[in-house]
């Protein structure tokens, strides 16, 4: 036994002037053993972060450790002065966080990056800048070239990569990542886990990977603690948690994962997904959805959306380099009451496809046609006739809704451009909406300022949005991807619910596979803005063809794998 | 399906809409937790309790001569007499209503200008947005003073209105700029879009969804524009380009200058009127430091620890 940090009873505060103090980390102790990889998971608003940064003295006002001890190698960090912290910071604990890409300075090299830290510290002689800096930046997976370009000139998951070199370049004895990759896309994720994984077993450093995904701690790491609501709920190592988790928490955790390439694909709230695949092969239940939407009141007949060959070129980004295809040659039709979902890491270009079905973009050849409305070429009042039909589900809650305006207002305004109701009507109507998402009790959710709401309210008032104006077609961009695990089943049910309910169609853009497969019939994967594989969503999945989608169906966190991959 | 999953239960019993004069007085409570912009606001309110109740504080009148000339300061006159031989205090005391009012007034123009213009410029794209940037070039180029000197020589004997419109004139344009850029960042935000999705036209966009985002930035540039405004508006009657009968700030020291009160030993005649004018706007200044901390409520937070 030899611990090298020891938290004992440590509690958190966040005090800001005039508001309620919150305790974040609520009497949390535990222990870390030298070399070991242990994960902290627990969803957004648990103390994970808090308890991170408090761990390596990183927190600012207002937060404030108010209680316990948090002992590095037998002394009390919490009682280091400036200047000893700073030296600590050299052979002691150092931090990579989840912006780190956006911790480089844009006008220095990367090299000036490491020199400014052998500076600082003086741990490196001169004479071996150089060669140390190959050394850090090789480790990592990037080549020597890399230490000449500046941020700027680098992707995300590279300047992620040259941070974490940033912080092994102080030789750490304890590293701690937060949510290292959650910024980044699928793909990349999965080469960034892979990479800490093997310096920790090569550097031998400690490390805490804080994450709220709890597929890819278990894949990684050895010891997981569960926190919630400011404690720790459980503290076990991985493969117990995994087998045998004892806490409520953790439970509810673990069900929300599932392998998208199963046969049956199980969640809570999916139930009547949970039928064998054959039955979902048969074109039926599209078609009576179909019949069930063009019966729908008020309606002569539904408009397919058409992409035919639509492409995308933007300008080169800057002069002398290539114009960047978005979008190469797309087509396909989105039929009345079908979802389709389309796949992708990001720069695959389907968000771009959104745009150019909604109008906000316009292609550089193709054509893209709702009804007898050219997408391409609309005048005002026929943009409005297309919104009217065509609405969108955005990506993220906390920015689609206006901070200043109650849900009542956000939810008028559709009903009275597109339903000309007015007065008690548009009320009734305001209500009725935040009753089908949900919402309940109305009337007080119709009085709420968005900051009230939780993430997945704020999504779901997202979606009475759109359902406002009655449409025939729903364009869901990751609607998903900002929420927490145990409040995504809960949206990917309502979504799916109404489009049985209402016959809407839906567009499903994602990179999340596991969901694709729970609400999407079909299926298109889109690769540097090309159609790779296309078919039915439960037959694609599970029989791939193409590299591509099972690259994505491998970078699917899945805490059964990491099982496998233990035994 | 259940749908209030992770409600604190706290929070559900909170029914009531919170206000728009809730939003006032967090913001007051905000602007009042900084030292800074507290004390901007006793300042002020000192010069706006002073300017309202000039006829009762002031001994005489403003423009009440008779008294001896030059005289320094005594029991009777308590920062002297001009030569024309008016009582100082009381001139400073109704003066302030002038600088104040004059303050305010050009401060709320030339915002009102800014607003309209910036939100219109930041929202709109191509050959529009291209005219008004050549507009707004040609006053951010133009040197301030100098054009507002043509200007007052040109509209003489306009009274205040005139200096009013000489400053909302040459005022308006860094407003402008700062709230364009402000508005081109939140055009791109996803509730704009949403909005324009809900078939909102343009200029419910712009100042319903826009515009309320904006308040505390506004706000900063109303209090730098009313600063500007106050010393614009001493510098111009100063120069004698006003109408140097009404009795301001600036033409006490238009008139002291004229009488060469330095040169008599009545340095109180300068002094006095300069340091009010000062102190009006550094009140000003002090509370904008408050209004940042609204806007930036990382401003708002002790120091570390």
């Amino acid at each position: 036994m030899n611990p090298i940090l020891e938290v004992k009873d440590l509690s958190v505060v966040y005090e800001s002037n005039g508001a309620v103090a919150v305790q974040a980390v609520d009497h949390v102790s535990f222990t870390l053993e030298a070399g070991e990889f242990v994960g902290l998971v627990g969803e957004s608003g648990s103390g994970k972060s808090t308890l991170g940064f408090a761990m390596t003295r990183l927190q600012k006002p207002p937060a404030r450790t108010n209680g316990g001890q948090i002992n590095f190698r037998g002394k009390d960090i919490r009682e280091l002065d400036e200047e000893s912290l700073r030296q600590q910071r050299q052979g002691g604990f150092a931090m990579v966080l989840q912006s780190g890409m956006n911790a480089l300075n844009p006008v220095r090299t990367i090299r000036n990056h490491f020199i400014d830290i052998f500076k600082a510290h003086g741990h490196v002689e001169k004479g071996r800048w150089d060669s140390r800096q190959v050394e850090l930046i090789e480790k990592v997976g990037l080549t020597r070239e890399t230490l000449a370009r500046f941020p700027g000139e680098l992707s995300g998951g590279m300047r992620q990569r040259v941070s974490i070199a940033l912080a092994l370049s102080l030789e750490p004895q304890l590293m701690v990542f937060d949510e290292p990759t959650t910024a980044l896309d699928v793909l990349v994720q999965q080469a960034i886990m892979e990479t800490i994984k093997s310096l920790q077993k090569s550097e031998g450093f400690t490390a805490v990977l804080i994450s709220h995904d709890l597929g890819v701690v278990l894949e990684s790491t050895q010891r997981v603690l569960v926190m919630h609501q400011g404690r720790i709920v459980e503290d076990a190592p991985s493969r117990d948690v995994l087998e045998n988790p004892q806490d409520d928490y953790t439970r509810m955790l673990l069900s929300h994962y599932a392998d998208p390439r199963a046969e049956v694909v199980e969640l809570p709230g999916f139930t009547h997904r949970t039928r064998p695949v054959a039955d979902d092969a048969e074109s039926a239940p599209g078609a009576t959805r179909a019949a069930r939407a063009a019966q729908r009141e008020g309606r002569s007949a539904d408009s397919a959306i058409v992409v035919d060959g639509v492409s995308k070129i933007y300008p080169p980004p800057r002069r002398g380099e290539q114009p960047v295809t978005a979008v190469d040659d797309v087509t396909f039709t989105l039929e009345p009451g079908q979802s389709l979902a389309l796949v992708g890491a990001s720069g695959s270009g389907k968000s771009t496809i959104a745009k150019l079905i909604t109008g906000v973009e316009k292609p550089t050849s193709g054509a893209v046609t709702f009804g007898d409305l050219d997408v391409a070429r609309l005048g005002r009042r026929q943009m409005r006739e297309l919104h009217k039909n065509v609405q969108m589900i955005f990506q993220d809650p906390y920015s689609a809704l206006n901070p200043l305006h109650t849900v009542e207002y956000t939810l008028t305004r559709p009903v009275v451009n597109f339903g000309g109701l007015r007065g008690k009507e548009a009320r009734t109507r305001v209500l009725e909406l935040l009753e089908t998402v949900g919402l309940a009790p109305v009337e007080q959710f119709a009085a709420k300022l968005p900051h009230q709401l939780s993430g997945g309210q704020r999504q779901r008032v997202v979606i009475a949005r759109a359902l406002a104006s009655n449409p025939q077609v729903l364009i869901a961009d990751e609607p998903v991807s900002m929420l927490d695990v145990s409040l995504r089943a809960g949206v990917l049910a309502l979504l799916e619910d109404l489009r049985e309910q209402w016959g809407v169609s839906m567009l499903y853009i994602t990179h999340d596979l596991l969901s694709a497969r729970l609400v999407t019939d079909n299926i298109m994967v889109l690769n540097g803005g090309k159609v790779v594989e296309r078919g039915k969503t439960a037959e694609v999945l599970q029989h791939p063809v193409d590299p591509y989608t099972i690259r994505l169906l491998d970078a699917v966190p899945n805490p059964a794998r990491a099982r496998d991959g233990v035994a | 399906m259940t749908s209030t999953q992770n409600i604190p239960s706290v929070k559900a019993e909170i029914t009531k809409p919170p206000s728009k004069f809730a939003f006032f007085t967090r913001s007051a409570g905000t602007l009042w937790a900084n030292w800074k912009s507290r004390l901007g606001l006793i300042i002020l309110a000192c010069f706006v309790f002073v300017a309202i109740f000039a006829p009762l504080l002031a001994p005489y009148s403003a423009t009440q001569d008779g008294f001896e000339r030059n005289a320094d300061a005594s029991a009777a006159h308590w920062f002297g007499t001009t030569a024309a031989g008016e009582d100082v205090l009381s001139q400073l005391i109704y003066g302030s209503q002038i600088s104040v009012s004059v303050g305010f007034i050009a401060g709320i123009l030339s915002t009102i200008v800014a607003i309209v213009i910036g939100l219109s410029w930041g929202y709109i794209k191509g050959f529009g947005a291209d005219v008004i940037n050549f507009i707004v070039n040609l006053f951010l180029v133009i040197p301030g003073l100098p054009l507002m000197i043509v200007i007052a020589a040109y509209l003489q004997n306009g009274g205040l209105v005139m200096i009013v419109a000489v400053i909302v004139i040459t005022g308006w344009a860094w407003g402008a700029r700062v709230l364009r850029a402000q508005t081109q960042t939140l055009r791109s935000r996803d509730f704009v879009t949403a909005a324009r999705f809900s078939g909102e036209p343009a200029w419910r966009i712009v100042f319903k969804e826009i515009l309320p985002n904006m308040t505390s930035i506004i706000a900063g540039g109303f209090f730098g524009a009313a600063t500007s405004a106050i010393l614009a508006e001493a510098g111009l009657e100063f120069l004698g380009l006003g109408d140097s009968s009404i009795v301001s700030w600036g033409t006490i020291l238009y008139w002291a200058q004229n009488s060469n009160a330095l040169l008599t030993g009545q340095w109180i005649l300068l002094f006095a009127p300069g340091l009010c004018i000062a102190l009006l706007a550094l009140s000003l200044t002090l509370i904008n430091f408050g209004v940042d901390a609204i806007s930036n409520p990382r401003l708002r937070e002790g120091k570390s620890r």
